[in-house]
């Protein structure tokens, strides 16, 4: 006989509020209907709003519940908290474009759910439906422009190789239940914690799933969907996906990182090689790929697969601090992407394209926009005083610190070479001379959303020591 | 007082960006008001300088990230000093001689006085990470100021510049998150990024040593531009506006000649030992290549360029001789590169901008039509190539006799650069100033107007006082320099 108090579910208070939010604006939107699809949106950042207060506030009580499929503890918070600002965020973002119809806000607040669920996962099984939760959401969203085949056919890509990919996943599941004995991640870490059982088959069940999950993050070489998808979805949805859904890849992986450590070695090949290997390949594709887009949402997708790279680094690493530094480079890139995206929105809107031919000379026609999109671009690259240099500079103190000199190396040239497509972007803006006198009007709502992108990754350039502190307080 | 000399361009930058776009007047004003502000505020340090002394002076030092260790740490001592003033008095000459900027007025002055901070930042670091930030942070201005407003094929060259820039100070970055993991304070025990401090710690091991101030010697011998890492230069140079080039060469290209003195070599003093072969070797074919480059060049401004890669060679054959003749040979030659290579780039401005050519073929017999302008150029020409009394001799007199000590055959080969330079040079001013005006469009050039002489004259003046009283710059940096080569190995 289960009792209620044995379940321990204030620390599921966030999901249960969610959900009962959620069921209330999809009542609202089918009773209002069209007339307030943003204020369905607006109500889904209040809710979000409300969660990440709620989310600070409680739990934290480091233990497992719900029968072990799902732990509390500091880095569960604070995922729940990136998931809820990333998402707000890329609400607001949307609000510029989904003006008739709520669906979209329902369908990134439904994903939200499984996100919450993902960085709390403590069991196999809880991982697998979390990350169907927030796969689901996803491919409809993918699909939003119906009028566009592009989104279309986006939508299609992503859920066919959305299926093989969770196969693949699943099937690497099965192998660690089957070397292991139980489904249990803490199960799973303590069988593997003395010797893997047979050191092939855990590889190969280790690379299964970083296939799965590679998927998500897009990790080369499962990335081919990425550009694509992110090329057709609209640009708000985009921005969505180059940050939730991806981190929600690195919350999995994150959770799964003590059933990598097991010592397991086979021809010279160990998990961390493999993971070194994929971080190598993905953000030199990345970087390689972004080299020649002239299509703005291409050069994004290129990027944030490199960015994926970048942050597979401290995977590979797998320490304390590295780990410590992969949180601390999502919350980082969450602002200077998701700022990206918000100019290059504006700018679709705005300037009838997203091609860099329609943001020559922005620097002239709107200096404001322009000057954002050169920082969020700068952050990207990782140049001081702005936070992507920060986060960079953690994630290469890591490596550094384990004397991973090769992938330190890959990485530095890896810098190098973004640096010229980012620097291209700028120079359409800022060196050549507009076309057209198209401008991107200043309106309220843009000028809060850019600063509510612009200000953090200016001040976390200088300014990180609380960021740092409280990742790290979630880390213990 | 030294946080208010490097942040007072920027908040004359911060201003700028307030005032309207159509007031190109009031914006030059401005600017110029906030570089000579910065000068100005610099003389007090003069005043009380100590030069008895080696340790950093105006020290500042707040707790910036404290549970990493970083802090805002800045101070200058005999060497820095100089290079302050150094920026601060190219500062509002180079906006003086940008007065005639018409292309978005605005944005060049923000850039120019962004990119003022961020070089008078570097010289006064006394903290890893905060040195590491104002080093990357004048990539972004001076991209700009190359790729907006420079010559014809100026987004080539602002890329090469910024590309060639960054591989050096990503591996410089590498090496110092090295030094971080492997530093103690000495005072905590607890990982550091002061500079102080790692200076006092126990030296990393040989092997590592070598890595390291390869990195590092790598990331400042892009900026120097040593050969064969100085393709850029001229690229850059030829295409930025008369004031960046001025700028790039008075101020930007010390940083890294700066950087081996304050970071590589006394870091990694057993791996810069080591390197003194290498890199004499390389410095004197520096010298020599680029006078030789010099010489065969049709485009007056290309010849300047071209000359700047044998004066830093120069300026890193005497840090490199490793003595107090040689070292402080170099740090002189700095500044007088700085300010004599600087007024060429002026000078060669002033004439491209009357003529809108700097073809050394289209001109010949200005002494006749601009005598003033004939004059300064001839002063300035000679200070560069040394000739005594004037500031060069004094410089590359010390660095000579530094390289001769050292080992005299370093000495033999890079004073045929001396002799190099006067051919070059007066070769030059033979083709451009004597014979007949043999050109209708030269027979009514303007000599210099009042703006003009503001700008040139006080170089004129250094060029002089420099050179006849040395002393009184070299007493000042004489402390910091011995202390500099006690920390050397022996």
């Amino acid at each position: 006989m289960v009792n209620l108090s044995d379940l321990n579910l204030s620390a599921f208070l966030p999901e249960i509020l969610l959900t009962a939010g959620l069921l209330v604006l999809i009542i609202a939107e089918l009773v209002r209907g069209r007339a307030s699809a943003r204020g369905i949106g607006w109500g889904g950042m209040a809710l979000l709003g409300l969660l990440i207060v709620v989310a600070l506030t409680s739990g934290n009580q480091a233990g497992s519940y719900l029968f072990g499929s799902l732990v509390d503890d500091g880095v569960a918070v604070f995922f729940r908290v990136f998931f809820a600002l990333a998402t707000m965020l890329a609400i607001g973002i949307s609000l510029f474009t989904f003006r008739k119809e709520g669906e979209p806000y329902l369908l990134l607040i439904s994903s939200v759910l499984g996100m919450f669920l993902l960085g709390g996962a403590n069991d196999l099984v809880t991982l697998f439906v979390a990350i169907e939760l927030v796969s689901i959401p996803s491919y409809i969203l993918a699909g939003y422009n119906r009028r566009d085949p592009r989104s279309a056919e986006a939508s299609l890509k992503y859920v066919l190789y959305g299926a093989v990919s969770t196969g693949i996943m699943l099937y690497g599941f099965s192998l660690l239940y089957g070397l292991g004995g139980t489904t249990s991640i803490p199960g799973l870490a303590a069988a593997f914690a003395g010797s893997a059982g047979s050191p092939t088959i855990y590889l190969i069940a280790v690379g299964l799933v970083l296939a799965g999950l590679g998927y998500k993050i897009a990790m080369v070489p499962f990335h081919f969907w990425a550009p694509d998808v992110y090329e057709g979805s609209p640009t708000a949805i985009t921005a969505f996906f180059s940050v939730a859904p991806k981190a929600a890849g690195f919350a999995a992986l994150f959770r799964m990182m003590d059933v990598f450590a097991a010592p397991a070695v086979v021809a010279g090949v160990d998990a961390r090689f493999l993971f070194t290997v994929a971080s190598a390949l993905t953000m030199t594709f990345g970087n390689l790929g972004a080299l020649h887009q002239t299509n703005l949402k291409r050069l994004l997708a290129y990027s944030s697969i490199a960015h994926a790279g970048y942050i597979l680094m401290g995977f590979a690493a797998g320490t304390f601090e590295a780990y410590q530094a992969v949180l601390f480079y999502l919350v980082v890139y969450l602002f200077m992407n998701l700022g990206a995206f918000l100019v290059v929105d504006a700018a679709g809107r705005k300037l009838g394209g997203e091609d860099t031919s329609h943001i020559k000379g922005l620097g002239r026609t709107s200096p404001a926009m322009a000057l954002a999109l050169a920082v969020f671009l700068f952050s990207l690259v990782g140049l001081p005083p702005l936070a992507g240099f920060i986060g960079k500079f953690y994630l290469f103190s890591a490596l550094v610190k384990e004397n991973m000199w090769a992938l330190a190396l890959i990485g530095v040239a890896n810098s190098v070479i973004s640096l010229v497509y980012y620097v291209r972007v700028i120079r359409d803006m800022f060196i050549y001379e507009p076309e057209e006198a198209k401008v991107i009007p200043m309106t309220a709502g843009l000028g809060v959303l850019t600063f509510a992108f612009l200000i953090p990754t200016l001040v976390l350039g200088v300014w990180w020591g609380p960021l740092a502190g409280w990742v790290a307080a979630a880390m213990r | 007082m030294l946080s208010w000399i490097i942040f007072l361009p920027l908040i004359g930058a911060g201003i700028i960006l307030l005032l309207p776009k159509d007031n190109p007047r009031l914006i030059r004003t401005v600017a110029l008001a906030a570089a000579l502000a910065d000068f100005l505020l610099c003389l007090p340090l003069y005043a009380g300088f100590d030069a008895t002394t080696a340790a950093p002076q105006f020290e500042q030092r707040f707790a910036w990230i404290a549970s990493l260790g970083a802090s805002y740490h800045v101070g200058i001592d005999g060497i820095s000093f100089w290079l302050v003033l150094l920026t601060t008095f190219l500062g509002p000459l180079c906006l003086l001689g940008s007065w005639g900027i018409q292309k978005r007025v605005k944005e060049y002055h923000f850039s120019f006085l962004f990119l003022q901070t961020g070089m008078l930042g570097v010289f006064c670091s006394l903290d890893l990470v905060l040195f590491y930030v104002f080093w990357e942070v004048m990539l972004v201005p001076m991209y700009l100021l190359i790729g907006v407003w420079g010559g014809s094929n100026r987004i080539y060259a602002a890329v090469k510049f910024f590309l060639y820039t960054m591989v050096g100070s990503l591996l410089m970055l590498v090496a110092i998150i090295w030094i971080y993991l492997h530093s103690a304070d000495p005072a905590t025990g607890l990982r550091t990024f002061d500079l102080l401090a790692i200076y006092q710690s126990a030296k990393p091991a040989f092997q590592a040593q070598m890595w390291l101030f390869a990195a590092f010697a790598l990331a400042f011998a892009i900026k120097v531009p040593m050969f064969p890492f100085h393709t850029w230069l001229p690229d850059a140079h030829v295409e930025a506006p008369t004031a960046g080039s001025v700028i790039l060469a008075g101020v930007l290209l010390k940083m890294g000649t700066y950087g081996f003195l304050r970071f590589a070599m006394p870091l990694f003093p057993d791996a810069a030992q080591a390197f003194v072969p290498v890199i004499s070797v390389l410095a004197i074919i520096g010298i020599i290549y680029g006078a030789l480059v010099s010489m065969v060049q049709p485009d007056m401004k290309k010849l300047v360029a071209y000359s700047s890669v044998s004066h830093l060679g120069f300026v890193m054959l005497g840090l490199f001789a490793l003595n107090a003749q040689g070292v402080s040979g170099g740090i002189y030659q700095m500044l007088n590169h700085g300010v004599s290579t600087g007024a060429l780039f002026f000078l060669v401005g002033v004439i491209y901008d009357r003529r809108h050519t700097r073809r050394i073929a289209d001109f010949g017999g200005l002494a006749k039509v601009m005598p003033i302008y004939t004059t300064v150029f001839l002063i300035v020409a000679l200070s560069s190539l040394g000739l005594p009394g004037l500031n060069g001799f004094v410089g590359e007199f010390l660095i000579l006799l530094g390289a001769w000590r050292a080992n005299p055959v370093y000495a033999i080969f890079a004073a045929t650069g001396v002799i190099l330079a006067a051919v070059y040079l007066l070769w030059m001013i033979s083709r451009v100033f004597y014979g007949k005006v043999d050109k209708e469009e030269n027979e009514k050039l303007p000599d210099l107007t009042l703006r003009e002489k503001l700008t040139l004259y006080p170089l004129v003046v250094m060029i002089f006082v420099m050179g006849i009283f040395p002393q009184f710059f070299l007493s000042k940096m004489e402390t910091s320099v011995r202390v500099f080569l006690e920390s050397m190995p022996r």
